[in-house]
């Protein structure tokens, strides 16, 4: 067999089996954005605090209010329980999105991220700032960082928690909350 | 650069996770051709393809934006890949592989099952070379550099892969002799 032939048939039979792989393919960058978006174990409440307390990329105070609002989440956990979740649209289950002309800076900060900041983006300039986060069915507290400033009260949010003088915005995926 | 994946990694440096998706979309069949050739299962090297475009994220800010990003990104899969195949062992025989399959049970041509068996039951040193230069298309440096390897060390086991190939070929009868 000449070899330009063997050549052919050899990439005839790698090409045959990756293809024929494609299924298992469909639906990775949901599953590998899912995993980034949500941390794969989820450390003690207490051990994520000191992380963010270590953390130089985010100031001194923001990570005092990130540990008060993720300690004042689990006390009004239970509580949370027993409220009716007016669960958000399918269509705007992982829009993470908010008005904010003229803002230089925007992020999203959740229970989800372990309170650490995920970017929002303007692509078109329009002033309307927003990320697509992929994440599994549950609830999830969060509020917005506008250029720093601290806005609790998303208006697609199924509900607000104020504690310590702050609004946390709540919002239900997967239409039951749990 | 591709149109715009300068753009996607810059967006994905500043945590665009939605940028990153689209990166993933770009290059998933590729990590998984890699993952493919050194695991040999498709269901291990999906997990590998996952893991590496995880890792690929979250150690970005080590890419060199003036290096070819395919290459840095080949290189990620196939260390995952291999560090995958070191956990999993014994490495399966292609037969248990994928008869399973049912894609394949109508690949019943004497020659074409002939000569997927053999490169597949190649020793994973010479199946990865192989799947990059015949699949990827990748220049024989390139393929040096995802896998770590010198020049004519890759010369060497593209040639021997071949040879192994047509030895096996000669072996089952399917061509007459190993010349050519």
């Amino acid at each position: 067999m000449p070899r330009d032939e063997l050549e052919r048939r050899i990439r005839d039979a790698v090409t045959r089996e990756i293809e024929g792989g494609r299924p298992v393919l469909e639906g990775l960058e949901g599953r590998v954005v899912r995993r980034l978006a949500r941390p794969a174990v989820r450390s003690p409440w207490w051990t994520r605090a000191m992380a963010s307390l270590a953390d130089t990329r985010i100031g001194l105070g923001w990570a005092v209010v990130g540990g008060v609002v993720t300690l004042a989440a689990g006390i009004f956990a239970g509580r949370g329980l027993f409220l009716n979740p007016n669960a958000l649209s399918a269509a705007a289950t992982d829009l993470f999105t908010v008005a904010a002309p003229g803002a230089k800076a925007v992020a999203v900060v959740g229970d989800f991220s372990a309170w650490q900041p995920i970017a929002l983006f303007d692509h078109d300039g329009d002033g309307v700032w927003k990320v697509t986060v992929a994440l599994p069915p549950g609830r999830y507290e969060y509020a917005y960082l506008v250029d720093g400033r601290w806005v609790g009260q998303d208006p697609l949010a199924a509900e607000y928690l104020r504690t310590f003088g702050k609004y946390v915005s709540v919002r239900y995926i997967g239409g039951d909350g749990e | 650069m591709e149109g715009g994946e300068l753009e996607l990694i810059q967006k994905s440096l500043q945590g665009d996770l939605e940028a990153w998706g689209e990166i993933v979309s770009r290059y998933k069949e590729a990590a998984f051709g890699i993952a493919v050739a050194i695991l040999r299962n498709r269901a291990d090297a999906e997990d590998a393809a996952q893991d590496a475009f995880v890792r690929a994220y979250q150690r970005l800010d080590r890419y060199d934006l003036s290096r070819k990003f395919s290459t840095w990104l080949f290189t990620v899969t196939a260390n995952v890949a291999k560090n995958a195949l070191r956990r999993r062992r014994p490495d399966p025989l292609p037969k248990e592989v994928w008869t399973a399959d049912p894609a394949h049970m109508v690949w019943q041509e004497d020659m074409e099952r002939s000569v997927r068996e053999a490169v597949w039951g190649l020793p994973e040193s010479y199946r990865a070379p192989l799947v990059l230069r015949y699949w990827h298309d990748l220049p024989l440096e390139e393929i040096g550099g995802v896998l770590g390897l010198r020049l004519g060390t890759v010369k060497t086991r593209l040639h021997r892969a071949r040879a192994l190939v047509r030895a096996e070929l000669t072996a089952r009868g399917v061509i007459r002799d190993a010349a050519g």
